[in-house]
């Protein structure tokens, strides 16, 4: 068995080294908020963090996130000690947007939208569509994920502001 | 052309309100704990009866229009009320905008009705499937109905129980008050019930349009919460205990039969618990879905290729003309007028395209010796039982199929997945998750046919079209699905006509379309034929009015006729202009192009703004689409829709084709078909356009349609250069 550090929990998998993280996460651990779209690495679906990084789960093998720490869609929402869910910015921003029509893309779309602002909380226009244009949308919600990432940077900022006079 | 003849009149059937019989009601019985449970039946038109009966008879598959009941209320003595409903959820918004119809005659509170979707064996049947951009314009009169009509059974029962006379009684939370102070709750109504529930003669009294509280507002979707968390459950998420994971062998060739199999190999894979052959099916069920797609590859098949088919090949086979023709619309001699030599020609060619939504197929399912519940991503609940009964031998009765979130459909979503995962877990005996892979999904599903169009048309000195003929060769869209005796009652394929028609006021005027078998499975794509057509035809008038020297704005204006349907197309076509600012100087480079159309009862136009890089690559940098959908019950999912539908149009315009190759489809994964992503994508403006409808029309189609059509008429505006086959590409 291998073990797999899992939005901060200690988790168990078949010792597989060659297995793709997407499937070990959604099959084993039946985690399904992290999405299969191409199992190749293009379109995005997939993007967790590893160490804080998006990473595509679909063609990134168990062997190279032993003892990293994985975050998923299901763990990027903060739960307090009552059990109440504070949802990331990225995620009430993509609420406040409307964003999601079918949602099978947003887990990724969410996951690289958040450690994008993470290494970059004030972005130009130019480089939310670098970042984001790495992430396919079939059902075309391009307009909304810009205007939400947008959103949620101005959030970011403003906190970033804050914590930084007081 | 004396062998066409006259075909279904589905495209011209304007849209009639339909008032609920009370003949139409059903009322449930057996409610466990007592209630009441009230459905109605599906309001066919008078006009499409006929369709109907033949299409039932035919086995049209889920393109039928039966009486199913649409929807079923259920009011119960704990929870509340609910409302079944058959309409599967695809992004389309679909249960949130039913919710916003039922809630306006309820007249009670948003979150005591509680929307579930229904099953093939819970709540309502709807064979017609969730298709066709009609979920929410089919519904509106008879949901509102019935909405209308529980809350006066339940009026009249409240006041028999308080004992007051019913017109004192206010709705009050679900539930009802008096001016006395006496309060009775919908869920005590239902319990305290005596004897049998009736349906009241006399209907229902409706609000009148312009008096609508939940209607026409940008309430939240209810599915967008669970989006963003990853909890939603989609079809390729469903689990059961002790499930294992299939996988199934695809042949080679777009022909290809397999001929025998030797599984000797693929049976020593790890993981693997059985292989499954069946006739020409082959497929592995193993512990893991890795292993199950690494064993398929192990089985070593025999195949009949079939021919070995060349792209050129299926252009010709496609290409118009010749004997076979049904004339769709015919008005005067469009003939006599386009045989004296001014008359302008062009041919226009779409390709084959791939739906490919970001879920790929997938489903899970449980056969047993006697019963089998199948959990799939489906626009088709009932196909999907009749398909799985089919291949297991049992009865449809015996087979649940539970319809989940989709993640897309797009026309893809038919359930075809069902069938191999029930193959897979009869043959293994335990449950069965078939996921199919990306490849799959771009290989081995069905396309967007090709069309080939070929325009004529005679423009008189004044700017006024005289004569016009648009000759259409496409493959099967519906006609892929119907029975023969179908394709017989309706004579041309609907799906491939939509949009084919001439819409502006043409005294001779003619559509014709042949029927072209490809030998590669096609079906239904966003819209249909809708965005093919519409690129022909508004193609086309942007080369007539160009001809004349005329603006092509100007040139739409003067034609359109001065009916219901021409007014509205011109108030969406106005709208649109007046919202890109046509004719206004642009930015260096760029050069804007329009078009419009008409579909489900929906007018659209749009503007889009392009330019051209050195290498010759088109940007589109923004489009502009204006809607006239009638009564909009969601604008802001109104407006999702459109943003939705121009990426697609744009997308399909510069970059989607599939191509033949050797007999095989020359793709593999999105690096051979790449879809658009935010670095081409386009701003969008979307606009609604209200010329007063009282109805809903569709809204998840129509506005991909102009869009193809838009794009190349402003590269003519920047270039000069007409481009007239899809994906555009510039020749420089």
């Amino acid at each position: 068995m291998m073990k797999l550090i899992v939005n901060g929990e200690e988790k168990t998998v078949k010792d597989n080294p060659s297995m793709p993280l997407l499937w070990a996460l959604r099959d084993e651990l039946e985690m399904t908020g992290t999405k299969f779209g191409c199992g190749v690495g293009i379109c995005g679906a997939c993007t967790v963090h590893v160490d804080g990084q998006a990473t595509r789960a679909c063609i990134t093998p168990l062997s190279a996130v032993a003892g990293k720490e994985i975050r998923t869609i299901e763990g990027l929402a903060i739960m307090d000690e009552n059990g109440r869910q504070t949802l990331h910015v990225v995620q009430q921003a993509f609420i406040d947007e409307q964003v999601p029509q079918c949602g099978w893309c947003m887990s990724g779309q969410i996951m690289i939208a958040a450690a994008f602002l993470e290494e970059n909380p004030a972005p130009s226009s130019e480089e939310i569509v670098e970042a984001m244009g790495r992430n396919y949308c079939r059902c075309g919600c391009y307009v909304r994920i810009f205007n939400a990432v947008e959103k949620a940077a101005q959030k970011v900022s403003m906190k970033t502001i804050q914590e930084s006079t007081t | 052309m004396s062998e066409t003849n006259a075909t279904a009149s589905v495209e011209n059937e304007e849209k009639q309100p339909r008032r609920l019989s009370r003949r139409q009601f059903l009322i449930g019985a057996g409610l466990a704990g007592g209630g009441l449970a009230l459905g109605f039946l599906f309001g066919v038109p008078a006009a499409r009866l006929r369709i109907a009966e033949s299409t039932n008879e035919g086995g049209g598959g889920f393109f039928s229009q039966s009486n199913d009941p649409l929807a079923w209320f259920e009011v119960t003595p704990d929870s509340g009320v609910t409302l079944y409903v058959p309409k599967v959820e695809m992004g389309q918004g679909v249960h949130t905008a039913l919710k916003q119809i039922a809630i306006e005659e309820l007249g009670i509170p948003w979150d005591d009705l509680t929307v579930v979707q229904g099953t093939t064996s819970l709540g309502p049947q709807d064979s017609s499937g969730t298709q066709g951009s009609t979920s929410v314009s089919s519904s509106f009169t008879p949901l509102s109905e019935a909405a209308a009509t529980l809350r006066e059974m339940l009026r009249a029962e409240a006041a028999l129980q308080l004992g007051q006379p019913a017109g004192t009684l206010v709705l009050q939370g679900a539930g009802f008050a008096t001016d006395a102070g006496a309060a009775i709750t919908f869920g005590e109504i239902v319990a305290n019930k005596q004897g049998e529930w009736e349906v009241p003669e006399e209907p229902a009294p409706l609000k009148a349009a312009g008096s609508y509280d939940t209607v026409g507002r940008p309430i939240p979707r209810e599915d967008i919460p669970g989006k963003v968390t990853g909890e939603i459950v989609y079809g390729y998420d469903v689990k059961l205990p002790g499930m294992k994971y299939g996988a199934v062998l695809r042949p080679p060739t777009i022909e290809g039969r397999m001929i025998t199999v030797d599984t000797t190999a693929a049976e020593q894979m790890p993981g693997v618990i059985k292989v499954v052959v069946d006739d020409d099916f082959a497929g592995v069920v193993a512990e893991s879905r890795v292993e199950a797609w690494a064993a398929v590859n192990e089985l070593q098949a025999e195949w009949d290729e079939g021919k070995l088919w060349r792209q050129e090949e299926l252009e010709a086979l496609v290409t118009a003309g010749g004997p076979g023709g049904v004339t769709v619309q015919k008005e005067g001699d469009a003939d006599r007028l386009l045989s004296d030599g001014s008359a302008i020609t062009a041919e226009y060619r779409t390709p084959l395209m791939v739906q490919t939504p970001l879920e790929a197929q997938a489903a899970l399912a449980d056969v047993r010796q006697d019963s089998a519940r199948i959990w799939v991503s489906t626009q088709a609940q009932s196909r999907v039982q009749e398909l799985v009964s089919e291949a297991t031998g049992l009865n449809q009765e015996a087979i649940e199929v539970v319809p989940t979130y989709l993640g897309g459909g797009f026309g893809r979503k038919l359930g075809d997945v069902a069938v191999e995962a029930a193959r897979l877990s009869q043959g293994a005996g335990v449950p069965v998750h078939l996921g199919w892979s990306r490849p799959e999904e771009l290989k081995h599903g069905f396309f967007a046919p090709m069309s080939h169009h070929r325009l004529q048309a005679v423009v008189g000195d004044d700017g006024r079209i005289q004569a016009m003929k648009h000759e259409l060769g496409s493959g099967d869209i519906l006609f892929a699905f119907f029975s023969p005796m179908l394709t017989a009652v309706f004579g041309a394929d609907v799906g491939v006509t939509r949009g084919a028609r001439i819409e502006y006021g043409v005294p001779d005027v003619e559509t014709v379309v042949w029927r072209r078998k490809l030998p590669v499975k096609t079906g239904t794509w966003r819209g249909l034929g809708f965005l093919p057509n519409v690129f022909a035809v508004e193609s086309f008038m942007d080369e007539l009015a160009s001809s004349i020297g005329m603006d092509p704005l100007q040139f739409r204006q003067l034609n359109l006729p001065d009916t219901d349907r021409g007014r509205r197309i011109r108030a969406a076509l106005e709208a649109a202009a007046e919202g890109a600012n046509w004719g206004d100087p642009l930015e260096n480079g760029r050069a804007q192009g329009l078009a419009c159309a008409y579909d489900y009862g929906t007018a659209v136009a749009a503007v889009a703004e392009v330019s051209v890089g050195e290498s010759g690559k088109i940007r589109v940098h923004h489009i502009t689409s204006a809607m006239d959908c009638g009564l909009v019950i969601n604008p802001d999912g109104a407006r999702a829709q459109i943003e939705g539908n121009a990426m697609w149009g744009v997308s399909a315009a510069l970059q989607e084709e599939v191509r033949i190759e050797n007999g095989r489809i020359a793709l593999n994964n999105f690096e051979t078909y790449p879809l658009l992503t935010m670095k081409e994508a386009p701003t969008v403006q979307a606009i609604l356009v209200d010329t007063g409808g009282k109805e809903p029309s569709g809204v998840g189609e129509p506005p991909i349609g102009p869009i193809g059509a838009a794009i190349a008429n402003a590269v003519f505006a920047l270039t000069g250069e007409r481009l007239r086959r899809l994906p555009l590409a510039k020749s420089s």
